[in-house]
């Protein structure tokens, strides 16, 4: 597919520091790229690669104490970025190179509407008038399969779901007809439903404009869709760069490999022992936050000893209002928690520190998980100590042996704080925690969501050795289908706060499915370049997402009750 | 022309030709105008007017430098870490560090370095400055410089204890409410504003009416006005942090509200709560000294500087500045502290670069 045409992008040589310590340090080191008219190039590579860096350094912008060299050039058709004026470079922007970021929910102004925010490029540069203006964003949002694309522009930010409003911000970037489009990972917070409305919708209207674009991600699967070449990069630096469908047949660096190889990972399904006592069994549990809607409907399941469950489902689903109701952060409505066939006080104030301890739970934000200011040593510490009653050298022998448990080096890391870590690091520090409370179920919520392919895959591994060692039963929360199949043992798909299909994995992945588990299964990307033409020709581009979720039928021969 | 006029323009142009000459925009801009501006003063004011303007420059200059030896002087005693964080203070800030120092050791050693006593009558009446008193005496024949030093003592510990009790109070409270929230959140947040709805200068002045103007009555009055202030910001920061994961896995870990205060939120606040703790000590001084001026803060014969304004006022219808020293006394502090504080909030707010 790629169009040798005229080259609208090039980039030669491009270092960029960044000021830490009192030194200048590399951040980029050296990356030449170049983007014909119409290519949409994928950039892909692990956080800290550099590239949203790079994204930003295409639009001759260098964040805040950063700065571009002066030996490299960024040349956007034909004039050189570095050594323009910032008033040259800022007539640019907007008009010529737009850029999407990665959570429209945060780069839209909630205080203005929609479509106000969309016309303000086009009347700046003087292009349209208002009114045309207008009439092109309703264009566009039609385009871009919005629905009811005569009216949604004239709502707030907040009035409009994730997917949509992240379409409508593909669309306010198409407002002045860029020649070159940033993408910088548009579909990372979204669900897989609708994530594939987005990249179809991205896709359909990066052709029919004729745009060349920039498109960041960390999902290899993704990136195969979207972009006619791919280029990986490491710490900075290119690893290797080719058309998509070389890239993806016949990668040639070993870190590319790597990369590609990492959805290999499949623990061997575990059965329950017949006639045992369910660990954790939630029984007919309704729930519900204050005087506001029903979140959890009837919600029944069993987790059994040492095993992994996984629920599934898209956000809003309820997923981690059940975990909230099983750790007694939320009492439900009605129904009980049963651990080991004893009830569990409802509210976790009444819990008594032994089933306190029995359940712990592993976040999906380490930032906001690990307290910045604790040392690593007393994060760890903290539980075992108040737990077990551990002190002075036992209490240190004892954070050594967890840290040794998650494969970090003990003397390294005791005496570090968590904003020194990397965020796997700290996700395996999150782990240390809830160990130390020597547990025997753990909640893991999203854990892998903000991390990494290869870092995530790291963390399964991890949990996979943990759990086969210490007997751990797991609740895996998760919208990724690829992380269930690598580590579940049962699978429980929830949708609209009631589980809609429950079943050991094996099965799962096998039809019959109900449709929901259907659809969700059905849109994950795939790492074919031609899935999302494929899929499209099948569901039909207007059985997309919700779209689709809508159209379920209630009576459909293969829902059981 | 006198030599010092020609020598002044000779200097100022050699320097700007200079600076332009090696390309510093900056300082080129600023050597220049001030070069244009000495032209038009020194023609209406003459050469008193240039030799003001050489006067306060070096001034300036003199305070720069010194704030600039005692930042490296100040990096070189504390630690690593500690060091790499001064290193981003700006000049103010070190300058502010430096009076705070300065005054605190005047404070701590004030016997000493003080020439006569608080109380000494030496001299008579506003009798005028000597070899034996700097600054001349007072209405009564005290020594001024002396009773400007013990009033450091008086006046800033004062301010600093009531500051210090408006924290705890305050603080206390508000990390309590955050926490706990519910119904103990909202009684507390009405009683804060109840305090805050009477104006603080009358509520000030009744207290002090009715228990008397006594040392602890005053610390007490000042720390109640103050306290709402520091329980809302307190309370609101502390809102921010309790919202976290962390906190939420320390409560399922069944830990107690005096831990999670201690250990989980109070470190995630401090930054903003030591800025507000320098903002408000401002505040507090002139509070204090604002009382001492209407004759009921601190009582006579104990040096404070508000006092001692009142005291010596009638001087300024003679043309003397005696009065006017004690109130820049006040006002150097405030402006130091505020140098400080302003570069920690710039620090904690984020704003790096």
């Amino acid at each position: 597919m790629p169009k040798k045409k005229e080259v609208l992008l090039k980039i030669r040589d491009l270092k960029i520091q960044g000021y830490s310590d009192e030194t200048w340090v590399d951040i980029i080191k050296g990356v030449d790229l170049t983007l014909h008219r119409g290519e949409v190039m994928g950039l892909i590579g692990e956080s800290g690669a550099g590239k949203s860096t790079i994204g930003a350094a295409a639009m001759g912008y260098a964040r805040d104490g950063t700065r571009i060299t002066e030996d490299s050039s960024i040349e956007f058709d034909g004039m050189e970025l570095t050594t323009a004026t910032e008033g040259e470079r800022r007539a640019l922007r907007g008009a010529r190179i737009a850029y999407v970021a990665q959570s429209a929910a945060a780069s839209f102004n909630p205080a203005h509407k929609i479509i106000d925010q969309h016309t303000e490029a086009p009347l700046q540069y003087r292009l349209k008038k208002r009114m045309e203006a207008q009439e092109d964003a309703v264009d566009l949002y039609n385009r871009l399969r919005l629905p009811n694309p005569a009216e949604i522009g004239f709502r707030y930010p907040h009035q409009v779901s994730g997917g949509q409003l992240q379409r409508a911000m593909t669309a306010m970037a198409m407002s002045c007809r860029p020649d070159l489009i940033i993408f910088d990972e548009p579909t990372t917070a979204l669900d897989v439903t609708t994530q594939i409305e987005v990249l179809a919708a991205i896709r359909d209207i990066v052709e029919q404009f004729n745009t060349a674009a920039l498109y960041i991600t960390h999902d290899l699967a993704v990136v195969a869709q979207m972009a006619d070449t791919i280029k990986v990069l490491l710490k900075g630096s290119e690893v290797e760069e080719a058309p998509t469908a070389e890239m993806l047949s016949n990668p040639k660096e070993d870190y590319t490999k790597s990369l590609w190889a990492v959805r290999s990972f499949e623990s061997p399904q575990r059965f329950r022992k017949e006639g045992a006592t369910p660990l954790i069994s939630v029984k007919e549990v309704d729930a519900a936050y204050s005087a506001g809607p029903k979140i959890l409907n009837n919600v029944s399941f069993d987790i059994h000893e040492g095993m992994t469950v996984a629920v599934v489902g898209e956000s809003g689903s309820g997923k981690s209002t059940c975990a909230r109701v099983i750790t007694g952060l939320l009492p439900p409505q009605k129904g009980e928690i049963l651990f080991k066939g004893e009830p569990f006080p409802a509210d976790y104030r009444q819990r008594n520190k032994d089933q306190l301890r029995q359940c712990q739970m592993i976040y999906q934000m380490a930032d906001t998980a690990l307290n910045p200011k604790v040392k690593i040593s007393e994060i760890i510490g903290r539980p075992a100590q108040f737990y077990s009653g551990l002190k002075g050298a036992a209490l240190k022998a004892r954070v050594d042996e967890l840290l040794d448990l998650i494969e970090l080096d003990p003397s390294k890391y005791y005496n570090r704080y968590p904003p020194e870590l990397s965020g796997g690091q700290k996700q395996r520090i999150g782990i240390a925690r809830a160990l130390a409370a020597e547990p025997s179920f753990i909640i893991c919520d999203e854990v892998t969501s903000a991390l990494d392919q290869l870092v995530a895959e790291g963390i399964l591994r991890l949990l996979d050795r943990l759990q086969n060692e210490l007997n751990l039963a797991y609740m895996f929360i998760t919208h990724d289908l690829a992380t269930v199949r690598s580590i579940a043992d049962e699978v429980i798909v929830m949708q609209h706060g009631k589980v809609v299909e429950q079943g050991p994995k094996d099965d799962m992945f096998k039809p019959p499915h109900h449709p929901y588990t259907d659809l969700l299964l059905s849109s994950v990307p795939e790492m074919d370049p031609n899935w999302l033409s494929t899929l499209l020709e099948e569901r039909g581009v207007d059985n997309l997402g919700d779209a689709a979720a809508a159209k379920i039928d209630p009576n459909d021969a293969k829902i059981v009750r | 022309m006198s030599t010092f006029v020609i020598g002044y323009y000779a200097l100022l142009l050699t320097a700007s030709t200079a600076a332009a000459y090696f390309n510093k925009r900056q300082p080129f801009m600023m050597l220049f105008s001030l070069t244009l501006v000495s032209f038009i003063v020194g023609i209406i004011g003459g050469a008193g007017a240039l030799r003001a303007i050489a006067f306060a420059a070096a001034a300036l200059a003199l305070a720069a430098m010194v704030s600039y030896a005692f930042r490296e002087f100040l990096i070189n005693i504390v630690g690593r870490e500690l060091g790499k964080e001064l290193r981003t203070a700006p000049l103010t800030a070190a300058f502010g560090m430096f009076v705070i120092f300065v005054y605190a050791i005047a404070g701590i050693f004030a016997p000493w370095i003080a020439p006569h006593g608080e109380a000494e009558v030496i001299s008579s009446a506003f009798a005028p400055a000597d070899a034996n008193m700097l600054l001349g005496a007072d209405q009564l024949g005290r020594d001024m410089f002396s009773r400007l030093v013990y009033g450091t003592r008086n006046s800033v510990g004062l301010a600093l204890t009531a500051t210090i009790a408006a924290f705890v109070m305050g603080a206390g409270a508000g990390l309590l409410a955050a926490t706990k929230g519910g119904w103990f959140d909202n009684f507390m947040g009405r009683f804060a504003d109840v305090i805050m709805s009477i104006p603080s200068l009358i509520f000030a002045l009744l207290m002090l009416s009715i228990f008397g103007p006594s040392m602890p009555v005053i610390i007490i009055a000042v720390a109640i006005i103050y306290a709402p202030r520091v329980f809302r910001l307190t309370r609101a920061v502390a809102g921010n942090v309790v919202v976290m994961d962390y906190i939420e896995a320390a409560k399922l870990r069944g830990e107690g509200t005096g831990y999670l205060i201690r250990r989980e939120i109070l470190p995630n606040s401090t930054a903003p709560l030591i800025a507000e703790f320098g903002l408000e000590f401002c505040f507090v001084f002139l509070l204090v000294a604002g009382l001492s001026f209407l004759g009921l803060g601190i009582q006579p014969p104990t040096a404070d500087w508000g006092s001692m304004v009142r005291e010596n006022a009638t001087l300024i219808s003679f043309g003397e500045i005696t009065p006017l020293i004690p109130a820049a006394a006040i006002a150097l502090l405030t402006v130091a502290v505020n140098f400080v504080v302003d570069w920690m909030l710039h620090r904690s707010s984020g704003l790096k670069e």
